[in-house]
């Protein structure tokens, strides 16, 4: 792969590992879920 | 009025695989991959994820936060906001409704390539390759010469369809709870398949040809409008906002339950999906490039042509394992789109239908689900692809966008960003500042309507969309019309739902 492709794909990997991480870490700590 | 207790999703992560399965669809596999690569491949990811945080993100957090404070579908929530409002909620409906009768027909055609797929009935070797597009233009579909040409419905396509509404039908008619339970598997079968076929794709020869294509990056693009427009459509079509339905599903949520973090979840989720998938679709756009020595310009494609031709030609030429691939793909296909068909009928059109005429489940999924498939028969026929592309350009683009564009108005400007944003604040895992105030006043309308100015009217008004008949290009409008015009009318007719919720 070109240097440019696997630039994108690791700072994209991690954009979106790193936020969904930091969604699930917070999940429970504001609203009850009452169902 | 009758006071009602308010379905519920049963669990949060019920709602979330129902959010994100609504989300993920077929346009994540088939439009997502080429608008990268059209696009300036790397670099397009910018403006994409910008459009995300900017606009996505706060469109859906009201459709959800919205859909809580009401404890109703988008009519009972214009209607709350005021009753002069409540058209504004039943347009998005009938743009649910119009989209889930084609949308249904898709899925038909994918559940129609998993059995022919078994058999590789469009052929192996380059044989295969060559008759791909007469075997689906010719063989599934019987393709008419024009829009005014209907021609009768094909049979294999109408038994399949029928065969699919009544699968939607034992989803839906026990609701959320179900509902929730269904998406958990109808999200994670297509991305365990997703995997599968990444993993067949990475095995083909010329696969990284591909993935460069896809990937590297083309900054000087960025300065091109047309990458920005391509961006921000995307993310307006991706999220499945605009069409109802996730009012209603927010609506679902207990009104002490968490919004802010669920809409970050559901957006995320959908965009790692799409560029997941991307690796699945270039890989293999790369082998075809190599097996049939063509330029990437020649089998890169979006849409229907992506997943009914171009996907089959790699398939035939796929050293092994054809059918199997063949198989799982539609199969992907078919679990893609079928949790976002429950969501618009449901979400889109039953609930809303419920809150309205106070029906029972049974009888409005029952009514819904019979009318969907009548008005799908159109798309069944040998015109049927013209008509299906004609209501598409009507209300998945504009339908869609205008719709989305007035409803921030509305919610921002009359109803209040700041009280909404408060309202959601009280109990959500994250809580956002007043830059969301301003993201839905000014930057999701002005974003939306970019969208339809520059990829719509500037295009469709000049000239006859799709270079089509004048008479078949002009049911655009006359579609929009009738609809504003039936939304105006429900307006009028008395809501008999209960409207007091308990909790």
């Amino acid at each position: 792969m070109t240097t440019g492709a696997i630039v994108t794909t690791v700072i994209m990997s991690l954009i979106f590992i790193g936020v969904l991480w930091f969604c699930f870490s917070r999940m429970g700590k504001g609203g009850k879920w009452e169902d | 009025m009758a006071e009602v207790t308010r379905e519920r999703w049963g669990s949060r992560y019920f709602f979330l695989f129902a959010a994100i399965g609504s989300a993920v669809g077929l346009g994540n596999v088939w439009r997502f991959p080429y608008l990268t690569y059209e696009y300036g491949g790397g670099a397009f990811l910018i403006p994409w994820i910008i459009g995300l945080i900017i606009m996505g993100i706060p469109w859906m957090m009201m459709e959800f936060g919205m859909g809580r404070y009401f404890q109703r579908g988008a009519p009972g929530v214009f209607e709350g906001i005021g009753k002069k409002w409540e058209w504004l909620g039943w347009w998005p409906v009938f743009v649910a409704f119009l989209i889930v009768t084609y949308y249904s027909v898709v899925i038909a055609w994918s559940l129609r390539y998993a059995v022919s797929a078994a058999s590789m009935a469009w052929g192996v070797g380059e044989a295969g390759a060559a008759g791909a597009g007469s075997y689906f233009f010719e063989t599934v579909l019987n393709l008419s010469s024009g829009p005014g040409a209907l021609g009768a419905p094909v049979l294999p396509i109408l038994i399949f369809l029928a065969f699919v509404w009544v699968i939607l039908f034992f989803i839906m008619y026990k609701g959320a709870g179900v509902i929730g339970r269904v998406a958990v598997w109808t999200v994670t079968i297509p991305w365990a398949l997703l995997v599968v076929l990444l993993i067949r794709g990475l095995t083909l020869p010329g696969a990284i040809d591909g993935l460069n294509y896809y990937l590297t990056p083309d900054f000087g693009a960025l300065t091109n409008p047309d990458l920005w427009f391509g961006a921000f459509s995307q993310i307006a079509f991706t999220l499945s906002l605009g069409m109802a339905g996730m009012f209603a599903y927010g609506s679902f949520i207990a009104k002490r339950a968490d919004v802010t973090n669920n809409a970050f979840i559901t957006s995320f989720s959908n965009c790692a999906t799409s560029f997941f998938a991307g690796f699945a679709v270039f890989s293999t756009v790369g082998f075809i490039m190599q097996a049939l020595s063509v330029p990437v310009e020649g089998v890169s494609a979006s849409g229907l042509g992506l997943a009914f031709v171009t996907y089959p030609v790699a398939i035939s030429m796929m050293p092994a394992a054809n059918a199997v691939v063949g198989v799982l793909f539609f199969l992907c296909l078919f679990f893609l789109g079928i949790d976002s068909a429950f969501f618009l009928a449901y979400g889109g059109v039953i609930s809303p239908v419920m809150d309205k005429f106070g029906l029972s489940r049974i009888k409005a999924t029952l009514l819904v689900c019979i009318i969907a498939f009548v008005v799908g028969i159109l798309f069944t026929t040998g015109g049927g692809l013209y008509w299906l592309d004609i209501v598409d350009r009507t209300v998945s683009f504009y339908g869609l966008l205008i719709t989305g564009a007035l409803a921030s108005i509305v919610v921002g400007w009359v109803f209040g960003a700041k009280k909404l944003r408060e309202h959601i604040n009280e109990t959500s895992d994250i809580k956002v500042g007043a830059w969301f105030d301003w993201m839905l006043k000014v930057v999701v309308p002005a974003g939306l309507l970019f969208v339809v100015i520059y990829g719509g009217f500037m295009n469709d008004i000049p000239n006859a969309y799709g270079g089509y008949p004048l008479w078949a290009a002009s049911m655009i409008w006359v579609i929009l019309i009738v609809t504003l015009g039936l939304s105006f009318w429900l307006q009028a007719v008395k809501t008999r739902g209960p409207k007091e919720v308990s909790e």
